[in-house]
This record gives C-alpha cells, sequence and structure tokens, in this order.
C-alpha cells in the first residue's frame, strides 16, 4: 500500500536479538517514524516485539555521538576531526607494536555488527596489526554452545530452524526465557504450546511459558547437568532410544549408558531438587515424541559447566533420533543479533571463518593469499584472558568495537582494573558507555539502522541489513571506520562496499560459498550455503559434519557450580533478561521502553521475603564475595525459595559487580547464572560497607 | 471462537475449573453488581485472561444489569408487546421510579429489561427475584411487592401416541441397550425418521450425527440447545421443566450413537425453574444407573452438566451457545468449522434443539417406521405448538404436522379472545415472517410456510389483534434485533442499529433505503440473526404497506 | 461418503486453478491473482468472517458468499465482481462508514476498501461512535471512536502474541474494544508489541509516532545513573 506519509522505506533485520526478524522501516525527514514487521519474514512471520517495533528512538537521541572524540591532557575527552582521530589511532597502535609487539593488542569485535564489519574487524586485528588477540561477546554467552554443538556434530549453529517448532510435537525450553529474551520466537513456541506441542520448561524461574505448557521444573542453579543426565537415564531405562539411530549415525553411547547408570530420578533429585516423578515424566514426553525440539538459552550455557550440558542435551537429542528433521531440532536461542555470525566470521582468537583453526595450514594459506600479509598461527587471548593480560601489563592496547564490557561482563571491579592498566583503548560505539570512560579515543559509529550488511541469526539465517537513515553528524559506518582505520595502519582493504566484503567471505568461507546479496533477497539463506546458492534449513539429514560423519556422544558427570550457597551468602542469585530491554540497555534505556519498565527489581520468593523481612517494593541490599548493589525487591512466586532473580539492563543497578571470574571449563564463558548472595533490607546494612567495593 | 481460547478452557476444565460465566455469575447473584475484583477472580479460578474475562462480562444482560435488594425483570417479548404494546413497561418504570437496566439510588429495587419469560401464554410477565407473575394486574401485584407465581398450563397432544408430552420414562435407551442395537443402527434409525431439527432451521438430525460420528476426536460431546430465546415461545420450557428425563434419555441415545460420552443442557437463565428440574432428574437417572460410569451394565458411559446462560438471544446460535457453554462472548462464529467437527473444547459435538432430542426417545422404542407416520404425507413426527395469550386457549400443544394455520388458531387454540379479530400472526419467533389474517389457510409444514415468506421455526404462534400498530410491530422487532445482535458481523452490527433508528423516527421511512438495508442484512449476514429480521419486515411491508409510514 | 479429491479446480474471474482441499476462496483469489477486498482479514489470523465485505458470487449458490471462510468445492466457479455480491458488500462499506464521526484517513486499509467501492458517504446515517477517554501508553494510542470491531486487534494478540490482552467488549452497535480490564494497554497484561496497531485497518489503534508526524517528539532520556 503506497503510503505518502513516508519518505523512504526500507527492508532490513531487526538488531535486537537473535530472531533475526524481518523489518519495513518508514521514514520521514531523516528519522524513522514507524517500523513494522514485514510480512515474509521467515523467522517473525508479520510479527515483531516492542523492541524491533518501536525501540528506535535512540537513533536520534541527543547523547548519540557525533564526533571522533580524543581524551585530552585534563583527562577530558573532547571533539576531533576524524584525520586527529586516525591519526591519533595509527601512531598508538604502531608505537605499541613496535615496542610490545603485535601480541600487545587486542580487539573485540561486535555481536551486534554485521558480518562484514566482524570480518573487516577480523582483516584489521591479523592483517593490519598482526595477532590473533580477537574475540567477541559470543564469549560471555554462548561460547559453550559453539564448543559443544562442534564437538558432538561438527557445525557451530543450530541443527534446525525456528519453523521446527511448528512441527514438533514436544520441546524442551531449559536455561531460556523466550517470552522475555527473544520475545518473537516466544510467541511462536506460545501458540505451538497452545495448538498441543507437549512442552516442558526447566528453570529455576518460573518462566512465562511454563504456563503453557505440560510440566515446569525448576531444578537449583547449576544443576542442569544433573537434570539432563537424569533424561537420559529415563529414556534409556524406558526403552525410548532410538537405536537404530544411535547405532547408524554415532559413536560413544555406551559410555555414556554406563556413566548415566549412577543419575536415577532418585538421585537426581537429591542433587537438583526436581522431583523424580517430574524428571521421569519429562523424559517420556520428550523420548516419546516424534519430533522434539530441543531449546535453550544462556540458563545453559552461562555456568562453570555450560559446555558440558550443552554436549549433554545433544546427547538427548541423538539418543532419542530428534535430530535432521522437521520438528526435531535443537535450537539454542542466541542472544544478540550477531552472536552466531561474529563468530562464523572468525572474530575469535582461534579460528577464521568456518571455526577453522588458525594453525589450519591451508586456512591460513588461503587468507594470507586473499590479504597479502604472513598471519599468525598462534592463539590469541579470549576476552577474560585479555584483561588478565592487561592487568599483567603483557596487553597494552585495546580496540573495542559495539561493546561495553565494563558494563556486561562480570566481575566488573576487575574489568575496569584491566581498562584503566591500557596504554591506549579505541572505542567504537554509538553512545558513551562505562567503557568508554577509559578510552582514549572514542569513535561515532552507526547504529544498525544506518547501515548496509548481514546478520546471522540463531537458525545460521544470513539476513540482509539495510540502511533505514544515514547516521547522524560525522558518525560513520563500522566497515568505513574499520576500513580508515586499517588504511592509517598501512594495510588498505580493497572492498567499496559491504557487499564486496561478503563476496570475499564467500570466497575464502566455505559454508558461505553461494552466499551473494542478490541470493539473500528478502528471505535470506541458511548457511551451509553451496555454491550453486542452496542453504540448509536442517542439518545432519544424512550425516554429521564430524570427521568420521558420527554423531559423538559425551559421557560428563554432574560437577557442582563454581558458587553454592553457604552461610555468609544463602541465596543463589539467576540473572537473565527482561522484555523491554535488550542487554546494557543502551539502545532501549534511550527511548520510551523506559516508561514501561523503568527500574529493575529483585525477584524474591515469598518465603525467603518473610525470613528476611523484606516486604514488595523494599530497597534491599544484594551482596556476593565480590561486590554489592541496592535495588527494590519484588516479591514473587515465580522464583523457587532458596533463589532471587534480577536482570542485567540497568547501568545503574551495576549487577554484574555481583558476579566472580568461575566461568565455563572450556570457553570461559562467566558463570553469570549462578552467584551466592546475601540478601536484606538496606536500613540493616552497617553504614561502614561501601556501595562499590574497596578499589572502585 | 479464539482456537487458544477455547484450548486453554479445555486444559482448565480438566483441572475442575469453573468457567469464567459461571464466577461471573456467582459474583453477581452474590453482590448484584459485578467488579473488577470479580473480574479477576473470574481470571484467576477459570484461567482465562483478564481481557478475556472482562469481554465476558459485558456482554450478557444478566451481568450488565446491577441489582438491587429486589431485582424486578420485565419482560418486553412480543407476546407481552402484544398484549400491552408495551404499556407495562412503562408502569413499571414510572411506578418505581427507575430506569430500565438501573438500580434505583436507595438500591431497594433495580429494573431491567428481559426477553421473554416464557409465559406468553398470559402476558405480560414480570420477574420479581425468581418469582414469575403474568397476566392481568401483574404491574399493579408488582409495584405493591405481592407478586405471585403465575400458573403454567399443562401441555397437551393432538396425537393418539404422543411422543413429545410424556414425562419421560428412559424406555427408548433401556430398549436400545437390551435389545443390543449398535450405536449405527440407532444412527441409521433416526436417519430414516428423517428428524428434522426442531429449533428453527430444520436440519436432518441424523446426518448432523452422522459428521459428529465419523469425525476424529479424543472426545465427542452431545449438547442439548435450550436456550429457547424465541420471544413467544416456551416449548421448550415445558420440556425442560417438565419432561426433562424425556430430553436426558434423548441425549444419552445421541451420545450412544455418536460415540459421547458427556453431554451438556445449555438452558436459560430466564427460566429459573430448568435447571434445577434437569439436575434433579440427572441425579435420579445417575441413582438408577441410567446415567454415568457403564449405564445398565452395558459397557456405554454417558453424564450429562447442567450450564446456564446469562441473557442473550444470540446464543441460541450454534456456535455461539458453545462459546457461551464454555464461557466466552455469546457472539457467533462462521463456519466451517462445524460444531460437528470442532465444537465443546475443540472436540466434535452435536448440538440439537432440545425438542429434536425428545424426539428421538420414540424412535429408539417404536422404530422409524411409526416416527414417520405420526404426520402422513407431511414431515415426520410431531410438533409442539404454543400460543400466545391473545387466543382463548393459550398454552403448548403437540399437533401433526400437515394442518392448516387456521386449524390451529381457530380449533385448537380456540380464536382469539373478546371476539378479536386476528390481524397477523408471527410463527416461529421474531426472524419468521408475519402471516396477514388473510393467508390462515396456509399449511404448517416447512415448505409451505417458506411459500408465503414464513417458517415454522420454533413453534411459537404470536397473533396480533386488530389494535395492533403494524409499525409499532417493525420497531418492536428491530429493537429487539438491534439489542440483541452480538456485534460480530458488520451488517447485522449496523445495520440493525439503522433499521431501528428508522422506525423509531418519528418521519416516513425511505422505502428504497429500507430495501437496500434488508438486502444487506439478509444477504450478508453471518447468522440467521441478522439474515433472518429482514423477513417480518418484508412481510409487513408486502401486507400492511399503509401502516409503516414509508415514504 | 465419497472420497475427497486430492486436488480441487476452481475457476475464479475466468482463471482456473489446482488447489489443495480446504483451500478457502480467498486464498484460492489471491493464488489466481483476483483481487477481493477485504476488511477484517489478516493472513498472519484465522479467518473470521465478520466483515462481509469479501463477499463474492457462486455459481449455483443461493446468495453471495463471503470469500474468506468459504473453503472451496471442486469445480467452484467464482465471480468476484457479481452484482448481488458486490452491492451488498459495498452496502457494508457505507454502513461502516456511517459509524465512524469522521472519514478514514487516506492511508487506511478502510478508505482503500471505500475507494474500491466508490462508497463516500452513507444511506443510513445514525448514531456514531463517541470518542472515550484512554489511559496513555509511550508508543500506542487507541481511540474507540473509530474502531469497527473487525476484531483482527483482539485475534492479533491472541493468535500472534499469544498475550490475550486485548477484548470485544459490549454487543451490537455499541461493541468496541479495550484492553485488559478497561485499563489501558500499560496498566493490562500488554507487552507493547504493537500487533494490534500493525493490523488495525482503520487507525483506531495506531502509533504515536504516527499521530506525532507534524507534532514535537516528547523527549525520552534515561535517568541519570545513581551512584
Amino acid at each position: 500500500m503506497p503510503d505518502d506519509r513516508f519518505e523512504s522505506n526500507a527492508t532490513t533485520t531487526c538488531g535486537y536479538c537473535g530472531v533475526g526478524c524481518r523489518l519495513e522501516t518508514h521514514a520521514r525527514d531523516g528519522r524513522i517514524v514507524s517500523i513494522s514487521p514485514a510480512l515474509d519474514g521467515p523467522a517473525n512471520l508479520g510479527h515483531t516485539c516492542l523492541k524491533g517495533r518501536f525501540a528506535h528512538q535512540f537513533t536520534r537521541n541527543r547523547e548519540r555521538l557525533t564526533t571522533p572524540l580524543i581524551r585530552g591532557e585534563d583527562g577530558e575527552l573532547h571533539p576531533a576531526t576524524w584525520d586527529e582521530a586516525l591519526e591519533r589511532i595509527a601512531t598508538e597502535l604502531t608505537r605499541v607494536k613496535t615496542q610490545y609487539g603485535p601480541d600487545a593488542i587486542a580487539g573485540l569485535a561486535s555481536s551486534r555488527a554485521t558480518n562484514e564489519d566482524c570480518f573487516v574487524m577480523a582483516r584489521l586485528i591479523r592483517a593490519a596489526i598482526g595477532t590473533n588477540n580477537l574475540d567477541n561477546c559470543s564469549r560471555v554467552c554462548h561460547s559453550p554452545t559453539s564448543f559443544a554443538m562442534r564437538k558432538a556434530f561438527g557445525l557451530s549453529g543450530a541443527t534446525g530452524s525456528f519453523a521446527d517448532v511448528d512441527h514438533a510435537d514436544a520441546a524442551i525450553i531449559i536455561g531460556a526465557n523466550p517470552t522475555a529474551g527473544h520475545p518473537v520466537a516466544g510467541a511462536r513456541i506460545k501458540q505451538a504450546a497452545i495448538r498441543g506441542m507437549r512442552l516442558v520448561t526447566i528453570d529455576p524461574r518460573r518462566i512465562e511459558l511454563a504456563d503453557y505448557g505440560v510440566l515446569h521444573l525448576s531444578p537449583r542453579p547449576g544443576t542442569n547437568a544433573a537434570v539432563v543426565l537424569g533424561l537420559a537415564h529415563v529414556i534409556a531405562r524406558d526403552g525410548l532410544v532410538d537405536q537404530d539411530f544411535v547405532d547408524a549415525r554415532t559413536d560413544g553411547f555406551d559410555a555414556l549408558l554406563d556413566l548415566i547408570a549412577d543419575y536415577t530420578p532418585q538421585d537426581v533429585e537429591r542433587i537438583s531438587g526436581v522431583p523424580a516423578a517430574d524428571l521421569e515424566e519429562a523424559a517420556r514426553i520428550y523420548g516419546e515424541a516424534e519430533a522434539g525440539c530441543l531449546i535453550w538459552g544462556l540458563g545453559v550455557t552461562e555456568h562453570k559447566y555450560g559446555s558440558e550440558v550443552v554436549q549433554l542435551l545433544c546427547n538427548l537429542a541423538m539418543m532419542t533420533g530428534n535430530i535432521g528433521r522437521p520438528g526435531a531440532a535443537l535450537l539454542p536461542l542466541r542472544g544478540q543479533n550477531n552472536v552466531q555470525g561474529s563468530s562464523d566470521m572468525g572474530a575469535l582468537p582461534d579460528t577464521h571463518s568456518d571455526y577453522r583453526p588458525v594453525d589450519h595450514e591451508p586456512t591460513a594459506r588461503a587468507f594470507e593469499a586473499a590479504w597479502g600479509v604472513p598471519l599468525s598461527r598462534a592463539k590469541g587471548l579470549t576476552i577474560p584472558q585479555m584483561f588478565d593480560a592487561a592487568i599483567g601489563g603483557e596487553l597494552r592496547a585495546m580496540y573495542i568495537f559495539g561493546e561495553d564490557p565494563a558494563q556486561t561482563d562480570p566481575n566488573t571491579t576487575h574489568v575496569v582494573h584491566a581498562l584503566e592498566s591500557l596504554d591506549f583503548l579505541v572505542c567504537q560505539d554509538i553512545f558513551e558507555t562505562e567503557t568508554t570512560k577509559y578510552a582514549h579515543v572514542v569513535l561515532p559509529a552507526a547504529s544498525f539502522l544506518e547501515k548496509t550488511g548481514t546478520f546471522t541469526n540463531a537458525e545460521r539465517r544470513i539476513q540482509l541489513v539495510r540502511p533505514a537513515i544515514d547516521p547522524p553528524g560525522e558518525a560513520r559506518t563500522d566497515f568505513a571506520i574499520l576500513s580508515a582505520v586499517s588504511a592509517a595502519l598501512g594495510h588498505e582493504m580493497p572492498y567499496a562496499s559491504p557487499e564486496d566484503v561478503m563476496a570475499e567471505i564467500a570466497a575464502l568461507t566455505p559454508n558461505f560459498a553461494g552466499v551473494t546479496y542478490e541470493r539473500l533477497g528478502r528471505r535470506g539463506l541458511q548457511w551451509p550455503v553451496t555454491a550453486d546458492g542452496i542453504d540448509a534449513p536442517i542439518l545432519y539429514a544424512d550425516t554429521f559434519t564430524t570427521a568420521n560423519g558420527l554423531g559423538h556422544f559425551a559421557a560428563l558427570p554432574y560437577q557442582p557450580p563454581g558458587s553454592e550457597a553457604s552461610d555468609e551468602f544463602p541465596l543463589i542469585l539467576v540473572t537473565g533478561r527482561r522484555l523491554e530491554h535488550y542487554n546494557a540497555g543502551t539502545m532501549t534505556r534511550r527511548t520510551a521502553n523506559l516508561e514501561l519498565l523503568p527500574s529493575d527489581v529483585l525477584e524474591l520468593h515469598p518465603d525467603d521475603a518473610e525470613r528476611l523481612w523484606v516486604t514488595d517494593g523494599d530497597l534491599v541490599s544484594v551482596r556476593s564475595a565480590f561486590g554489592r548493589i541496592e535495588l527494590h525487591a519484588e516479591v514473587t512466586r515465580k522464583i523457587e525459595p532458596g533463589h532471587v532473580f534480577t536482570a542485567f539492563h540497568f547501568p545503574e543497578v551495576r549487577t554484574n559487580l555481583l558476579i566472580g571470574s568461575s566461568a565455563d571449563v572450556n570457553t570461559s564463558c562467566p558463570e553469570y547464572k549462578v552467584m551466592a548472595v546475601d540478601v536484606r533490607p538496606v536500613s540493616e546494612v552497617p553504614a561502614r560497607v561501601p556501595a562499590l567495593v574497596a578499589g572502585d | 471462537m479464539s482456537k487458544n481460547l477455547v484450548e486453554l478452557i479445555r486444559r482448565h476444565h480438566e483441572q475442575d475449573a469453573p468457567t469464567a460465566l459461571e464466577v461471573l455469575k456467582e459474583a453477581i447473584d452474590a453482590h448484584g453488581t459485578i467488579t473488577d475484583d470479580d473480574r479477576r477472580e473470574a481470571s484467576r479460578r477459570s484461567g482465562l485472561p483478564e481481557a478475556t474475562v472482562y469481554g465476558v462480562s459485558t456482554f450478557y444482560d444478566d451481568l450488565l444489569q446491577p441489582r438491587g435488594e429486589r431485582h424486578v425483570r420485565v419482560c418486553t417479548g412480543t407476546a407481552c408487546f402484544a398484549a400491552t404494546g408495551d404499556a407495562h413497561v412503562d408502569a413499571l418504570r414510572d411506578g418505581f421510579g427507575v430506569a430500565l437496566g438501573e438500580r434505583r439510588e436507595d438500591g431497594v429495587v433495580s429494573l431491567a429489561e428481559t426477553v421473554c419469560l416464557g409465559f406468553c401464554h398470559s402476558a405480560p410477565a414480570v420477574r420479581d427475584g425468581d418469582v414469575i407473575d403474568a397476566g392481568p394486574g401483574v404491574v399493579t401485584r408488582v409495584l405493591e411487592d405481592r407478586a405471585r407465581a403465575a400458573d403454567e398450563p399443562a401441555p397437551a397432544s393432538l396425537l393418539e401416541e404422543p411422543v413429545l408430552t410424556l414425562p419421560g420414562d428412559w424406555s427408548g435407551l433401556r430398549a436400545t441397550l437390551a435389545s443390543g442395537t449398535t450405536p449405527e443402527q440407532l444412527l441409521e434409525a433416526v436417519k430414516e425418521a428423517d428428524v428434522r431439527g426442531r429449533g428453527g432451521a430444520g436440519f436432518p438430525a441424523g446426518q448432523k450425527w452422522g459428521f459428529a460420528r465419523s469425525a476424529q476426536g479424543e472426545r465427542k460431546f452431545i449438547v442439548a440447545n435450550g436456550d429457547e430465546g424465541d420471544p413467544g415461545s416456551y416449548i421448550d420450557k415445558g420440556l425442560m421443566e417438565r419432561s426433562p428425563a424425556l430430553l436426558l434419555e434423548g441425549m444419552a441415545l445421541a451420545g450412544y450413537a455418536v460415540g459421547a460420552d458427556h453431554g451438556f443442557v445449555l438452558c436459560r437463565s430466564e427460566y429459573p425453574l430448568s435447571k434445577p428440574a434437569l439436575e434433579q432428574a440427572a441425579a435420579q437417572a445417575r441413582a438408577e444407573g441410567l446415567l454415568g460410569a457403564d449405564v445398565l451394565g452395558s459397557g456405554f458411559s454417558f453424564d450429562v452438566s447442567i450450564v446456564e446462560g446469562a441473557g442473550s438471544y444470540v446464543v441460541g446460535e450454534e456456535t455461539a451457545l458453545l462459546a457461551c457453554l464454555q464461557g466466552l462472548r455469546g457472539t457467533v462464529s462462521a463456519r466451517p468449522p462445524f460444531p460437528a467437527q470442532s465444537g465443546v473444547h475443540g472436540m466434535p459435538t452435536v448440538v440439537n434443539n432440545v425438542e429434536t432430542l425428545c424426539n428421538i426417545p420414540f424412535i429408539a422404542r417404536e422404530g422409524a417406521e411409526a416416527y414417520r407416520a405420526l404426520s402422513p404425507g407431511a414431515t415426520p413426527g410431531s410438533k409442539l405448538v404454543c400460543f400466545n395469550d391473545r387466543f382463548v386457549h393459550p398454552g403448548t400443544y403437540e399437533v401433526p404436522f400437515g394442518m392448516t394455520v387456521r386449524e390451529l388458531c381457530e380449533d385448537v387454540a380456540g380464536g382469539l379472545i373478546e371476539g378479536r379479530a386476528i390481524k397477523a400472526l408471527q410463527i416461529g419467533g421474531p426472524l419468521g415472517g408475519i402471516l396477514p389474517a388473510s393467508q390462515l389457510d396456509t399449511v404448517f409444514d416447512f415448505a409451505q410456510l417458506a411459500v408465503v415468506g414464513c417458517m415454522v421455526g420454533h413453534g411459537g404462534i404470536v397473533a396480533f389483534d386488530d389494535t395492533t400498530n403494524m409499525r409499532d410491530v417493525a420497531r418492536h422487532l428491530l429493537h429487539f434485533g438491534a439489542s440483541e445482535s452480538c456485534g460480530k458481523c458488520f451488517p447485522c452490527r449496523i445495520g440493525m442499529r439503522r433499521g431501528y433508528e428508522a422506525f423509531a423516527a418519528d418521519a416516513p421511512v425511505d422505502r428504497a433505503n429500507l430495501e437496500a438495508l434488508l438486502e444487506t442484512l439478509e444477504l450478508g449476514s453471518l447468522c440467521a440473526h441478522g439474515g433472518g429480521m429482514p423477513a417480518p419486515i418484508r412481510s409487513l411491508i408486502a401486507h400492511f404497506p399503509d401502516e409503516l409510514g414509508l415514504a | 461418503m465419497s472420497t475427497t479429491p486430492t486436488t480441487f479446480t476452481a475457476t475464479i474471474d475466468g482463471s482456473t486453478g489446482e488447489f489443495a482441499p480446504g483451500t478457502t476462496i480467498l486464498e484460492a483469489a489471491r493464488v489466481l491473482q483476483a483481487t477481493i477486498p477485504t476488511l477484517c482479514f489478516d493472513e498472519r489470523q484465522d479467518p473470521f468472517g465478520a466483515c462481509r465485505v469479501c463477499l463474492v458470487g457462486v455459481q449455483g449458490a443461493p446468495g453471495p458468499l463471503p470469500a474468506c471462510t468459504t473453503p472451496l468445492r471442486d469445480g467452484m466457479v467464482v465471480d468476484t465482481r457479481e452484482p448481488t455480491a458486490r452491492r451488498v458488500a459495498g452496502a457494508v462499506v457505507e454502513l461502516v462508514l456511517s459509524e465512524l464521526p469522521e472519514p478514514p484517513a487516506e492511508h487506511t486499509e478502510l478508505a482503500a476498501v471505500a475507494r474500491e467501492f466508490d462508497v463516500t458517504s452513507s444511506r443510513w446515517p445514525g448514531k456514531q461512535h463517541e470518542p472515550r477517554p484512554e489511559p496513555r501508553h509511550p508508543y500506542l494510542t487507541l481511540r474507540h471512536e473509530l474502531c469497527i470491531s473487525c476484531g483482527r486487534c483482539v485475534r492479533a494478540c491472541d493468535e500472534v502474541q499469544g498475550t490475550f490482552a486485548l477484548t470485544a467488549i459490549g454487543r451490537g452497535f455499541e461493541a468496541n474494544i479495550v484492553a485488559g480490564l478497561d485499563e489501558g494497554f500499560k496498566a493490562s497484561a500488554c507487552v507493547s508489541c504493537g500487533a494490534c496497531a500493525d493490523t488495525c485497518p482503520t487507525g483506531a489503534i495506531t502509533e504515536l509516532s504516527l499521530l506525532l508526524l507534524d507534532g514535537p517528539e516528547p523527549a525520552h532520556r534515561p535517568e541519570p545513573a545513581t551512584r
């Protein structure tokens, strides 16, 4: 319908989460006036949430960065020209590189940026600087998923599509709250559950979808492994194993059988608190399904043994043959819009695109040939290692692009200390953040509504991003900025546009071989995409992508979490998302979403509230071994006794002050989801306890 | 009807949750009005969303009318209108000093309109609390707070062997189970008997059962439509209150034939005696092993629930009825899906009129042949008809099909009182055409009545005598049509209102515009409410053009 | 019972196609590129059958049929321009315009449908819906007087979003819609997804930003961080 209220319209992909909603943007006078869902968006089917639809006001917020900023002698950031900023960056990075070597520099790519941006960032760090010290924030969210799925199946990504939810007759959701974190996927799951898909929810918190499922399990935080092993036990015990599938398609099952013998429902009840009968019913619901889906989120991964639990989930799918068919998918719900893509592109310390190791000689040579420079074969630093190295003095400079680790990463005190230790920090963002407080140069970038490129959603679907409006002031797209920085460092990249970058990604990345913007069109393509453009909505129909083509079972025992309740810290804090906000709130808090949810609360069970003399709405202090925050309490039965919950969207609450350095044993993904804390009304807390821990 | 809400209702029903409508009815019975706290409570107990409950609470008359210490409901049905021209309504309003639909400021009395109380045999009728008084002097008695329960004439049968005017003795079900008659055989018998639906549409019952029998579903249900909303009709009232066992037996037989293990009767809140009568009959049947698990040791299980509506005419339409039964707003749904595919809780459901089901025990006992022989050369079976108080012998009569309307009015009902002349009859409810005195020799049967723009409908016969103004009749009918429109389809939602406005205005009605409006209602409406209302208006245009004030 | 063929043949406005049983006339018409106007239909939702603007002529049928809820029969011949169907559908549009206190805005679906039927006024003037106050929401506005009770918003909230924050209220001409217990979007269970505004064919529910296109936008700044 032609609508003369708008001067320009564009079809793009939402930048607010991993669902990947296709959006129609409508602009007038250089401002977005409305966004509506694209009716043909494969992931959203004409729907979107309040973030995608309404939270675009941040694009014209007066606090947007519109010029480069350079920290002056006075310690303050001052506006500067692009030439000044680029020259400063080139000078400082060259100085550090000369003085300490390229490995004294590290880069953080952004899981919110496009594939092309991340690929260009990888080239900047690897080719222009010459180090593999490159990571992205999937480190702190879904790196365990990636690790585990690669081990079990071969590829790092969902085995199917959101559409599989429409064809499943059962599903287990564990450690995810899709109606808040991934609202459009949540809505789709809810519809399927009402239509009759038998849904089991597993979460310490009674999530909204539990009301539409047939069974809800509330394990103690950190005991997911026991629960999943128990499910496997019952599936095996009750004869629900798809033996043909196991025999033909997998290896390692016998070791698993030996292991799960020890995880009887009674054992699991003792460890996790999940009633044995409920565990048995959940196992039967999934095990008896014709087609069952497994859906998980950060409540699985952000644990000390997060990557192992993902491997245990892969076991469940293989032993029941619930993989490689419509309705039988493993769907990790990716947090940020391009968590999948930023890692696919090789914005990781150990892999080039397609997760090919940096020391894989043919791959390294191919990149060297394309980029015309020698590349390091040594693994670089992960994000937590970077901060440790900064404090240790080995890391001297960082280039942080589209990330705010001082807000989002655990053990905030440690992160801030690391940032303060750097000789030189470049931040490239759309607003000033907690992290830019420590930057020497801040570069004004474009938001997802102002640039061209592609995002890859949680179902591996590569979708086009098109600008609805221009960036404000002198802000530039990340592609333009990174190209300019690289050129200033003496490494000229030959791309005229993001589309040129995609041509090179396709040429260098087998799973992207057939990707072109033209083929992506309105509906995108799900990688792997063959050279002739055929994509893959469902993986592993016939074979796995492992070396021997078989799926690998993992016999991994339950081990207790890194943080457990104690006399001093008797409650377990679980963190998560709220529907109205996104991540650190950089964008959503600059929209009227703030009016809908102006502040965060600590959810507390009525029994705990009564014991602690807390009433609904009271200001409470939450203290862990690492720090202390204050916020208001909400007394609710959504949470089990012994647990408390809050989100991480509000900088002033600084939830991550509470989180320690415990992390996934394989991927260093922080254990955000289990932290022993002490909660009490603020009036009871002695005044001598500082609001921030010592050292701030 | 929202599939999602129906599924949520099904799930909560399994947990023995009440419907939202049941909780809301309890609330207004308890304290005379519905508050937001009541709605939240209904949401919590029924498991339905708060907004959905709010929508329900704004749909039904019973929930909208605040109640005083005395809640007086004045019948504005067609028979009462024919008796007084609505003078009784004005008298009560003035006498109590309170408007219709309101509670007096002192809280002592509230006055509400109701259509209809089923006392058409002694109009006008007024319900004071649970006492229904009717006939001459009723207004004075009610104003003086000395209402008394009015008598109801016993139904009579013109047939040698009555089918419908019996109390019901479960002999049809006993015979069926004892003789080893299979469900298929019973279904065949009902098909062979060619039972036409008695609710108005005349759809073959056997065919409906066949659809439900062959439909896929975890469970199946039988629903008796006791929402006899037609003003001027009190046939089902009589059946539910005087022959409840006959109805329950018919339902059990339907359940046996279709493969359903549960039935619901939806009766009207305007008939306060129906639900208790049905529940008592059901309790007795259970005690005798005729309802419940393993009926008479046959292995067949069937039980019933009695549900009461809350004041809405359109709920008589089968999809709206199913919505009401499940506690939702009583709006009509487009078909398909038909209830036989997706009805109560989304399961295959037979919805039959109460009178239709009351025919089944006879067929089960005597066979299809005997049933067809009741009305030789006409529609098989018999029909209950009822007459309003303008007749000398008002009441319910079981008659064969094939008599003339004149025979019914003059020989059966004795002609009009005070020697008045019939000016016109409305047969079969407010959506039936109006038969002028000149066409009284029309045969009372489906096809013949259709020829003159009328219908059997549900069998209510309301006479207008020579004192009736036919423009007032048009206004009365359109007022009823507009206020009872469920509000779903646009032609009825807006068109009924426009029709009423045209006749309510003190001005001539543009004939061309009226005819275009009637065509829009007739051809455009989703259900028979909007689709049927043009029939009587067209009759009035054809037979009484001068009285209508057309231009 | 006769066996159902695996595909049905249907002809709409002279074009013939093969369709799966269960396909509605409207779905088939869209495949065959025949235009059938609609008001209460949204492809994201189950057909509703309320507006009756999609009436079409079907050979052999006793009267016009709604395209959205009528399944094809094998060999069905449909005429979307059949005069009686068009006349009745146009009259419905006239009735709809008569209930609104102002003509529909140019960009709305209702305005497009009125143009399609060339309807600008109504033969049946009468009572119109009246405005009533609605609590503020940062993004969504509801003007009750523009509501035509098509049910699309209620169904969007039910069938697309699954939040059930909206309901139809009242009956007959007084029917309308509200959020929650008639408490406004913000106080209700509404999750502000905007699916209702997206589907509304009259602009009764719309985005504040679109209403304010020519006016100043209220400033929304984060509260200063408390440290």
